[in-house]
């Protein structure tokens, strides 16, 4: 399995931007968002969601882009299951009500080359908010199996207070502050 | 409100607990202690997973500014939120978890900044090698639980090891990275 995708890291060096918008289906083994959270102001408590879909399409010569993700809220898990099931209650991510996140983004910024920034719309819990995210890096690459196909992905990064989307419990010894890290890779239709 | 209240003049009084003369045990929350991986993929993205099973126990001089630590993760346990990887990384091809089962970090030297734990020096066994390991703390702190009104102690700890040094080799010659960042969350409790 990870053998696949290694040739291709070292293929992917040459790959030439194109004109075109191009759409990039988002490979969900190696997409996952991660958060963090400060707890009694003293260890990070951490969590991803498992089921992240979505799709994107960039324009690398126009240095634009645009960007659909949807999360299974029920999909968090923390590693302790307990924890995972009060995550999923009504006084937190009320997954029952609520079973899918979305972050819609429409503005794609670039530094030269470089993606740097993605902003759009992030909605949790029914409440949608302005949301920058920070590309930590992004790069792309052509992995060889089973045909040659091109794969652009990154980190990026953001933060935001939990209680603007009314996710209040706990405060304040399980901290307002959320970060969040999201690896990334798609692939090229 | 009242609940509240309660809860916070708990915090307050936490941080106002005095050092302890004695040595004290405190004993690993499973729910708020995790060893959490980075590894790149590709040069594209950070590939992240954790151990869910762990066990251990800490001892504490606060007075003294000394230490010791014995946690053992069950690399079975290993969790990316991908089975197939999962599957992948149990084999022999990386932590061979049906034959090596259990990952050991035994710690006896803690350096101090003020108060505050800042470093914990030991060994890690691994795959049946032991090497040195240094944890960073990037963040310590004791307080008053107001569930468990007992003291907790824990923090943020980081370190990098080369997995080639525990002779986990697999992929190095194509391109998957030897050097693995290590996030340790860990809170224990006073016993």
């Amino acid at each position: 399995m990870l053998r696949a995708g290694l040739a291709g890291g070292l293929a992917g060096v040459g790959s030439a931007a194109s004109a075109a918008p191009q759409e990039f289906a988002i490979d969900p083994a190696n997409t996952h968002v991660h958060w963090e959270v400060k707890h009694f102001g003293t260890s990070t408590s951490r969590g991803r969601f498992d089921a992240v879909t979505g799709s994107l399409v960039l324009d690398r010569e126009a240095k634009s882009g645009s960007a659909s993700i949807s999360i299974a809220t029920g999909s968090i898990s923390t590693g302790f299951a307990p924890f995972d099931g009060v995550l999923r209650g009504h006084y937190l991510l009320a997954t029952a009500e609520y079973p899918t996140a979305y972050f819609v983004a429409t503005r794609f910024a670039f530094h030269g080359d470089a993606l740097a920034s993605v902003s759009g719309e992030f909605t949790l819990r029914g409440v949608g908010q302005p949301v920058t995210l920070r590309a930590l890096r992004f790069s792309c690459r052509v992995d060889p199996e089973p045909v040659a196909h091109e794969v652009c992905g990154g980190d990026f990064e953001t933060e935001f207070n939990r209680s603007a989307f009314d996710i209040t419990h706990s405060l304040p010894f399980v901290a307002d502050r959320v970060r969040v890290l999201i690896q990334i890779e798609a692939t090229r239709r | 409100m009242t609940m509240t209240k309660t809860l916070l003049a708990c915090v307050i009084a936490a941080g106002t607990v005095a050092a302890h003369a004695e040595v004290a045990t405190y004993a690993i929350d499973p729910s708020h202690t995790f060893v959490t991986f980075e590894a790149s993929h590709f040069g594209t993205s950070t590939l992240r997973g954790r151990f869910d099973k762990k066990d251990g126990s800490v001892t504490l001089d606060k007075a003294g500014k000394s230490g010791k630590a014995e946690i053992t993760i069950d690399a079975s346990s290993i969790s990316t939120g991908v089975p197939a990887l999962d599957t992948h990384l149990k084999s022999k091809d990386f932590f061979n978890a049906t034959e090596m089962g259990t990952a050991k970090f035994t710690a006896d030297k803690f350096n101090f900044s003020g108060d505050k734990v800042s470093e914990v020096a030991g060994t890690l066994t691994l795959l049946g090698k032991t090497q040195p390991v240094t944890l960073k703390a990037n963040n310590f702190n004791c307080y008053i639980s107001p569930m468990l009104k007992r003291e907790v102690c824990g923090g943020d700890f980081e370190t990098t090891i080369a997995r080639s040094a525990y002779g986990m080799a697999y992929g190095l010659n194509y391109g998957l990275p030897d050097n693995i960042r290590l996030l340790i969350q860990i809170e224990a409790v006073k016993q």
